[in-house]
C-alpha cells in the first residue's frame, strides 16, 4: 500500500508545476483565452515536447505508454494552474478512442500525429435530448457502397472549432436510446459537409456546436466495431471523468489554499478575517471536502486501471463528489473574499467558473447520484 | 500508487481469517464464559488480545498494517465487545508514565479484563474546555496521601467501574495546564458517589462522581505531581486511529441496507424509494472517500511518517457517517420508532434503532466535540491562529 508518485510520475509532475509556474498567471492565461483558437499554439508545442501529449500512447506509436494514474498526474496539475490547451479533448478523450478503438492502420496514421502536436481531436458525442445519456444517439450514420453517411447535430464539443479530427457517436441501427447500435467514427473535420459553429464558454474555454450533412466516412474511419461502439463510448467516458476529476481537486486546492491565505492578509474589526472561529471552520470545512476528493479520485483511479469498466460505480461516486464538493468549495471561496470574490481581477472566480463547467461535463452530480443509486 | 496489500501482509490477513473462523462465533449461550474464552484464546495467539500493546508489554507489535487488518477482520467477524478505558486508555499512560510497581500492579488485571477502569476528566465547568478542570488534590504534610475533593461527570461505567484514573489540581498558580496531577481512586469507598445521568437513549451508562475527602495514597500518582495534562494529551496521540470506526460503518451500512429491505413500500420495499435511495447512497459515497481516507493515512504510518493532513479529518468524518446511519434507520423504522419501553412493535429493529440514533448524537461530543476538532484542523493544519 503506497499513494507516492512513481519516479516518473513525480518528475512529470515537476514539469508541469514549472510549466504552469512559468506561463500561466492570471493576465497570460485570460489573453489567451481571448485567441481564436482559445489557447496557445506555442503551448501546445510545448507539452508536445515534453511528451506529454503521448502520455496515455503506446510506446509503439512514441508514446509513454502510460495509463489513468500519469493522465491523473497531469491534469491535477492543469487544475491548479487552469490551463486552457486543449489537452483534455485531445490527449484524453480523443486519443483513448483512437487507442482503443482505432485499427492499426489508424492507428499508425493518427498517434505519432497526435504524440507530435501536428493534430488535434475531440470527442463530439452529447446531443440535446440526450441530457447526459450516452447511449442516447440520433445522429444517424448510414451504411452506403461500403462507407458510412452521416446526418445529425452534436452539441457542446470541446475545443471542436481547433480539432482536425472529430471522434464522433452515431446510430447505426436501434432505437435513439439503445445501447447496441451505436457506432463510433473518426471524422475530418475538413469533410464536406461539416459545420462548426464555435462560442466562448463561461471557464475561458471554447465549444463548438457542430452539424453533419451528408458527410462521408470510410469504414477504415470506424472505431470498434459497427452496432458495439457503446462500451468503447463509455470507456472514453470513464477516462473523461477520471481526467476532469483530476483536474477539478487541483482547482479545488488553489480554491482553498487561496481563501485561507486571503482571510490572513485582509483585517477588519482591527482584527484578520481568519481569527474569526465561523470563517476558521468554513476553511476547514472545504479543507475536509477537498482531502475526500483527492481520496475517492485516487480511489476510482486505481480501481479503473485494474478493473476496467467493472470500476463504474466507483466512478459515479466519484464524479457526483466533485461536483458537489467542487460546487461547495467554490461557492464560499467566493463567500469568504467578500467583495473581491465576485470581481474578474482575482484568479478564485475563473477557478470557480471551470468548476462549475467540470461538473456540467460528462453528468452532474445528481446525474452521477442517481446512477450510483441504482 | 497502489492498495495491493504486501505478500506479507496477505498471509497475515489470511492468519487473521483462519483465526477468526475458527474461534470468533458466538455460541449463544454464556456469552461472559465464551467472551473470556475467546481473550485466552486471542492471547495464547501472541499477545492478539492485546492488540495495540507494545511487544515489551506482551502485545504483538504489528505494523499499521497489521491493525488496520485486523480492524477490518474483526468488524467483520463481530467479536466480543471490550471497554477501551483500562486497555487503550489508561494502559498506555502507565506503561509511558508509570513506574514499574504500578505498571506490574494494573496491568496484568486490565489484560485479563478482571478489573474496570472509568476515566475520570470532564467536570460540570470542564467540558471542552478540559484544563479547566477544579477537582482538588491536596497532599498531606507528610507527603503519603491526597485529599481529593470535586466532581466529575459524563464518567462512562463508573457504576460498574472498580477503579478510576483522574485529572486533578493540585496547583493553581500558573497556566491552567500546569498543576494538574494523574491520580489513580479505587471506586468502592466511603466519600465516593455515584449518580446516574440517564441520557436520550433511555440508558445509564454515564454518571456524575462526586469525591468527599478521599483519601489516595501517594503511590498511586502517575508520574510526577502537575504533569498529569501532559500524560492524558500523550494518550490522545496514542488513539490517532481507529476513531473513525470505518470498519464498523462498513458493516453497519450492509446491515442498514437489510433492515431497509423488510420495510414494504407500494409493491417493492423501501429501497425502492428514490428519497431514501439517495440518501444511502450519499451515505456510501461520503464511507468509500473515508474508506480511503483512512488508507491515506494508513500508508504515511506504514511509511513511519507523521499523520499527514488527511488523518486529522477521520474523527469528524467518520463520526458524522456512524450518526447517519443511525439515523437511516430511524428513518426505516417509520411510526414504528416512536413505540419505546420495553414493547417491540412493528419492524423487529425499530426500537433499538431509535436509542441507537439517540445515543449516537453524543459521538461528536465526546473525545472532543466536532467543533473542538475543527479548531485543532484550523490551527495545526492549515496554520492558523486559535480563534477567540
Amino acid at each position: 500500500m503506497n499513494f507516492d508518485l512513481s519516479e516518473e510520475q513525480q518528475l512529470l509532475k515537476d514539469s508541469v508545476d514549472r510549466f504552469v509556474g512559468d506561463n500561466y498567471d492570471l493576465e497570460t492565461r485570460q489573453a489567451l483565452s481571448k485567441n481564436d483558437a482559445g489557447f496557445s499554439d506555442t503551448y501546445w508545442q510545448t507539452m508536445a515536447e515534453l511528451g506529454w501529449l503521448g502520455v496515455t500512447v503506446p510506446e509503439a506509436f512514441g508514446g509513454f505508454g502510460g495509463n489513468q494514474a500519469d493522465t491523473m498526474v497531469l491534469m491535477e496539475a492543469f487544475g491548479k494552474g487552469l490551463v486552457l490547451e486543449p489537452f483534455f479533448a485531445s490527449a484524453v478523450l480523443g486519443t483513448r478512442a483512437i487507442v482503443a478503438g482505432g485499427s492499426p492502420e489508424l492507428q499508425s496514421q493518427l498517434l505519432p500525429k497526435l504524440v507530435a502536436g501536428q493534430c488535434r481531436l475531440s470527442l463530439a458525442y452529447a446531443e440535446e435530448q440526450a441530457r447526459f445519456d450516452l447511449e442516447d444517439v440520433v445522429t444517424r450514420a448510414a451504411s452506403s457502397n461500403g462507407d458510412f453517411i452521416i446526418n445529425g447535430h452534436k452539441s457542446m464539443v470541446q475545443h471542436g472549432g481547433s480539432a482536425d479530427y472529430l471522434v464522433v457517436s452515431t446510430r447505426t441501427s436501434g432505437g435513439q436510446q439503445d445501447q447496441q447500435g451505436i457506432t463510433l467514427f473518426v471524422v475530418d473535420c475538413n469533410s464536406e459537409g461539416i459545420t462548426i459553429d464555435s462560442f466562448p464558454t463561461v471557464d475561458g474555454q471554447q465549444a463548438s456546436e457542430i452539424t453533419f450533412t451528408d458527410v462521408r466516412v470510410s469504414s477504415a474511419d470506424m472505431l470498434g466495431e459497427l452496432d458495439n461502439g457503446f462500451e468503447l463510448l463509455q470507456d472514453i467516458a470513464i477516462d473523461g471523468i477520471l481526467a476532469l476529476a483530476a483536474e477539478a481537486v487541483g482547482a479545488m486546492e488553489v480554491l482553498y489554499k487561496d481563501t485561507v491565505a486571503y482571510t490572513q492578509e485582509r483585517q477588519q474589526f482591527d482584527q484578520s478575517l481568519s481569527d474569526f472561529q465561523v470563517l476558521q471552520h468554513r476553511m476547514v470545512d472545504m479543507f475536509m471536502e477537498y482531502e475526500q476528493c483527492k481520496s475517492m479520485l485516487y480511489r476510482a483511479t486505481l480501481e479503473v486501471v485494474q478493473q476496467g469498466r467493472e470500476a463504474m460505480r466507483t466512478v459515479h461516486a466519484l464524479k457526483y463528489m466533485v461536483g458537489k464538493n467542487g460546487t461547495f468549495i467554490g461557492e464560499n471561496a467566493v463567500q469568504l473574499h467578500g467583495g473581491m470574490g465576485v470581481t474578474e481581477e482575482l484568479r478564485i472566480g475563473h477557478y470557480f467558473k471551470r468548476l462549475l463547467v467540470i461538473d456540467a461535463q460528462f453528468g452532474n452530480a445528481d446525474h452521477h447520484l442517481s446512477c450510483f443509486a441504482g | 500508487m497502489d492498495v495491493d496489500l504486501s505478500s506479507q501482509d496477505l498471509e497475515f490477513q489470511q492468519e487473521v481469517r483462519d483465526f477468526l473462523a475458527t474461534n470468533a462465533h458466538d455460541p449463544k449461550t454464556d456469552y461472559g464464559q465464551w467472551r473470556m474464552n475467546w481473550f485466552e484464546l486471542a492471547k495464547a495467539k501472541g499477545g492478539w488480545d492485546v492488540p495495540k500493546w507494545p511487544v515489551a508489554f506482551g502485545g504483538p507489535g504489528w505494523t499499521p498494517t497489521q491493525h488496520y487488518i485486523w480492524e477490518k477482520e474483526t468488524a467483520v467477524a463481530q467479536t466480543p465487545w471490550d471497554l477501551p478505558f483500562g486497555l487503550s486508555m489508561l494502559a498506555p499512560v502507565l506503561m509511558n508514565y508509570g513506574n514499574e510497581e504500578q505498571q506490574q500492579r494494573f496491568l496484568p488485571d486490565i489484560r485479563a479484563r478482571k478489573v474496570n477502569w472509568c476515566q475520570g476528566y470532564s467536570e460540570p465547568n470542564a467540558g471542552s474546555d478540559l484544563a479547566n478542570l477544579k477537582t482538588k488534590a491536596q497532599l498531606s504534610e507528610d507527603g503519603s496521601y491526597y485529599t481529593v475533593n470535586g466532581t466529575k461527570i459524563w464518567t462512562t461505567l463508573a457504576h460498574i467501574a472498580d477503579w478510576i484514573f483522574c485529572l486533578t489540581r493540585t496547583s493553581d498558580t500558573g497556566k491552567k495546564q500546569e498543576g494538574i496531577t494523574f491520580l489513580l481512586i479505587p471506586m468502592k469507598q466511603a466519600g465516593i458517589e455515584v449518580k446516574p445521568i440517564i441520557t436520550l437513549g433511555g440508558s445509564h451508562s454515564v454518571n456524575m462522581v462526586h469525591f468527599t475527602d478521599v483519601k489516595v495514597p501517594v503511590e498511586n500518582r502517575v508520574g510526577e505531581e502537575g504533569k498529569g495534562w501532559g500524560y492524558a494529551k500523550g494518550l490522545l496521540a496514542h488513539e490517532r486511529t481507529g476513531l473513525a470506526g470505518i470498519s464498523k460503518s462498513l458493516v453497519a451500512l450492509d446491515f442498514l441496507r437489510l433492515q431497509a429491505s423488510e420495510v414494504k413500500r407500494g409493491n417493492g420495499t423501501l429501497l425502492d424509494d428514490p428519497a431514501y435511495k439517495a440518501k444511502l447512497a450519499e451515505l456510501e459515497i461520503d464511507l468509500l472517500a473515508t474508506e480511503f481516507t483512512e488508507l491515506r493515512s494508513l500508508a504515511s504510518a506504514a511509511n513511519g511518517a507523521e499523520p499527514g493532513p488527511e488523518s486529522s479529518i477521520l474523527k469528524l468524518k467518520g463520526t458524522e457517517i456512524q450518526q447517519r446511519i443511525q439515523k437511516l434507520t430511524v428513518e426505516a423504522g417509520g411510526i414504528y420508532s416512536a413505540a419505546w419501553g420495553k414493547k417491540n412493535v412493528g419492524h423487529s429493529f425499530a426500537k433499538a434503532g431509535m436509542s441507537g440514533y439517540l445515543s449516537s448524537r453524543a459521538y461528536t461530543i465526546y473525545g472532543g466535540a466536532s467543533e473542538v476538532q475543527k479548531d485543532v484542523v484550523a490551527k495545526n493544519v492549515l496554520g492558523l491562529k486559535k480563534a477567540k
